[in-house]
């Protein structure tokens, strides 16, 4: 088995803040294929930007340290880079898509003065002219109608979709190996969302790119994953195949999130209680507050292992699935399928809020 | 955006026309301390008060009909006649040229190194926040906010001047402007003025920076591989200026209605602020009204060139309806 484009193992990130350390990441790991979509879930706050972030640190160091594990990508060890290794890689091959289209690009500069940048910096060879050119094919690529006369407008001139589309553009300046999109889609209509992730969709077919998708819509998750991390208070309750993922929901935090999806009733919030601290989370495993299935062996030590689940890919951070316990505690008397029926191929309202 | 420069300039031409037919107003409705001091003399000499006071009046052309004055001192106002000195015995207009030179020679350099060296010190406190160099800038900004000019100007004076005997204790006007002895006589001026508005510089600029220090647009440059250097030059500084161009306008005027005054009297620079106190002082009506004058000429004109800034630095501007 070659080794994957990306491999996060056991990444903790914390923040050094006057109110204590916040563990906002506390051993995550995940891996990601060429040409395959991973999609990272989980509620506000979990630690999916933070994990993101991290992956090619972006996170404000200080207050934020990589405490502890390692993220490599494509062979190399990030975490040990310097600072000019990562420069290269941030936007050459690694490239960056963000939650709010509306923040992410320089008021004070034309689009094509933007997509210039991401280019030259990671192409010291290419002239002004040149540069141009080739933003004008970005933009055409992404979609921008009437790229030649639009390149020379200002962000505010266009709407959140199409600066969407040029973040996406600045992102594919460099055909990156591998596309981190942090809830691309989030602060856009609905018909806009879709665009966006076909347009996601297309940029992987035709160059084999892997995608790190954030989002908290399972909606999305459905459209374009092959397969789903879930995340909650800064550790993995649960990951694998994402047809296991929605036919097949182990983890009790799972299944409640699939039981929370528009269309059944309540929101995400819906979930009994909320997050808990993270600069003194629980002990055992984060959920257990909020768990119905909760017993005394979730309320000590660590957060339980990846215990593997059915012989696929899917695997559960839960002692209810320990080798020898007894999943039906969770799973129900039949043993599966108990909010199965939570196909999320509609998509058609965020889960959470949609900041 | 021609409609909008055009609006502008014309908006210009109002308010200073505004200006001073309110200053016009003023002065025709407050008593003139020359006239009453001239009118007490012929009675002493053994005159006729209403005859004093009719000759004072026709010298002045008081005597004629106040449309009349009005127009004579807008015309006066636009050909650069401004009036008499009593106490100078020269035109108002020559004794301003006269002084301000003398003015400009300290608060060019001032205004140049408190802009320069305040904003890029207060850029780096902005992306370096809690470092230790932040809290030095930061103690130096209080210092310089807390300590009053004259006092500051005073002790420069006793140490360097008095005790130590480095710069002159005050300012020779006879050294010739381009010399060496000049440039020494003028180094603790500038100093005061510089720590005056060095302190405010940083601290704006400081704040205004923090505002694009965690933008997302520079996390966004960040991710496309852009060193810190860019990030804080190109995507922190540029659309910062947008705010801070606005701080040199405000600068320039500090200089010329506080720090003008106290670093001349202090120093004995023969510069406007000192020609303004002594015209004050001496209730020399028509050079009180001409200094006062020129700080609302530089901020009328500030402002202009502050919009017209804006149209170049930010595209966002909206220029309404012509
Ligand atoms: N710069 C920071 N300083 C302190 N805490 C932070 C910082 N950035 C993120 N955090 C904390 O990390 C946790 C995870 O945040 P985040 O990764 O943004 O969540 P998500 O993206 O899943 O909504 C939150 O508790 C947040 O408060
Ligand atoms: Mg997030």
């Amino acid at each position: 088995m070659t080794e994957p484009l990306l491999s996060i193992r056991n990444l903790k990130t914390h923040f050094h803040t006057d109110e204590g350390t916040v563990r906002a990441v506390d051993g995550v790991s995940l891996d990601v294929d060429r040409g395959e979509t991973v999609c990272v879930v989980g509620e506000s706050g979990s630690g999916k930007t933070v994990t993101a972030e991290s992956i090619t640190r972006l996170i404000p160091e200080p207050p934020g340290e990589i405490v502890d594990g390692t993220v490599r990508f494509d062979g190399e060890d990030v975490t040990a880079m310097s600072e000019k290794q990562l420069e290269a890689l941030r936007g050459g091959r690694i490239g960056h898509i963000f939650q709010n289209p509306q923040g992410a690009l320089n008021p004070v500069y034309t689009v094509g003065w933007q997509i210039r940048e991401a280019i030259q910096l990671h192409d010291k060879k290419a002239k002004d002219k040149e540069a141009r050119e080739r933003a004008i094919d970005l933009l055409d690529r992404v979609g921008i109608p009437d790229a030649t006369s639009r390149i020379d407008d200002y962000p505010h001139e266009f709407s959140g979709g199409m600066k969407q589309r040029i973040v996406i553009a600045m992102a594919l300046a460099s055909n990156p190996d591998l596309l981190i999109a942090d809830e691309p889609t989030t602060a856009l209509d609905v018909t806009i969302q879709m665009q966006i992730l076909r347009l996601l969709n297309q940029v992987q077919e035709e160059f084999n790119t892997g995608i790190v998708m954030i989002t908290h819509d399972l909606g999305v998750v459905a459209e374009v994953a092959d397969r789903v991390v879930v995340m909650y208070a800064g550790k993995v309750m649960e990951e694998g195949d994402v047809y296991e993922i929605f036919e097949n929901p182990s983890h009790p935090y799972t299944r409640a999130l699939l039981e929370c999806l528009p269309g059944r009733g309540e929101k995400m919030s819906a979930i009994g209680g909320s997050l808990p601290s993270t600069t003194s989370p629980p002990d055992g495993c984060r959920f257990h507050p909020r768990c119905p299935y909760a017993v005394g062996d979730c309320e000590i030590g660590e957060q339980p292992p990846m215990y593997a689940v059915d012989d696929g890919d899917h695997a559960v951070s839960c002692v209810h699935f320990e080798p020898g316990a007894d999943p039906s505690v969770v799973l129900g008397e039949d043993g599966s399928d108990a909010v199965g029926g939570a196909r999320a191929d509609g998509g058609d309202e965020t889960g959470g809020d949609a900041r | 955006m021609k409609w909008y420069i055009a609006r502008r300039l014309a908006w210009t031409v109002v308010a200073t026309f505004i200006i001073l037919s309110l200053t016009f107003g003023l002065m025709a409705a407050s008593p003139d301390p020359q006239a009453a001091s001239y009118v007490a003399q012929q009675v002493q000499e053994g005159g006729d008060f209403e005859e004093a006071q009719e000759s004072y009046e026709r010298a002045r052309g008081l005597d004629q009909p106040l449309w009349e004055r009005y127009k004579n001192y807008m015309i006066g106002m636009v050909t650069l006649d401004w009036g008499w000195s009593e106490t100078r015995s020269q035109p108002v207009t020559e004794a301003i040229l006269e002084a301000w030179p003398y003015s400009v020679m300290y608060a060019t350099p001032a205004l140049i190194i408190s802009t320069v060296l305040g904003v890029a010190i207060g850029l780096y406190s902005a992306t370096h926040r809690n470092s230790l160099e932040d809290y030095a800038a930061s103690a130096f900004a209080f210092f310089g906010i807390s300590i009053p000019d004259f006092w500051f100007g005073i002790l420069m004076i006793l140490i360097f001047g008095v005790w130590l005997g480095w710069i002159p204790i005050y300012y020779h006007s006879d050294v010739p402007w381009f010399s060496l002895q000049n440039v020494q006589q003028l180094i603790a001026p500038t100093l005061v003025v510089t720590l005056s508005s060095i302190a405010s510089e940083m601290r704006f600029s400081r704040a205004t920076a923090l505002e694009y220090v965690n933008a997302e647009f520079v996390k966004t440059a960040k991710a496309k591989g852009a060193d810190s250097w860019r990030r804080v030059t190109r995507h922190i500084f540029r659309p910062a200026l947008v705010p801070l161009s606005t701080i040199l306008v405000g600068d320039i005027l500090n200089i010329v209605l506080v720090s003008s005054y106290l670093v001349e009297v202090v120093f004995g620079i023969p510069g406007l602020g000192q020609l303004s106190y002594k015209a004050i002082i001496q209730q020399d009506v028509a050079l009180v009204l001409a200094t006062v004058l020129i700080p609302t000429f530089i901020a009328i004109v500030g402002n202009l060139f502050q919009d017209l800034a804006y149209t170049v630095l930010d595209p966002r501007i909206s220029y309404g309806e012509r």
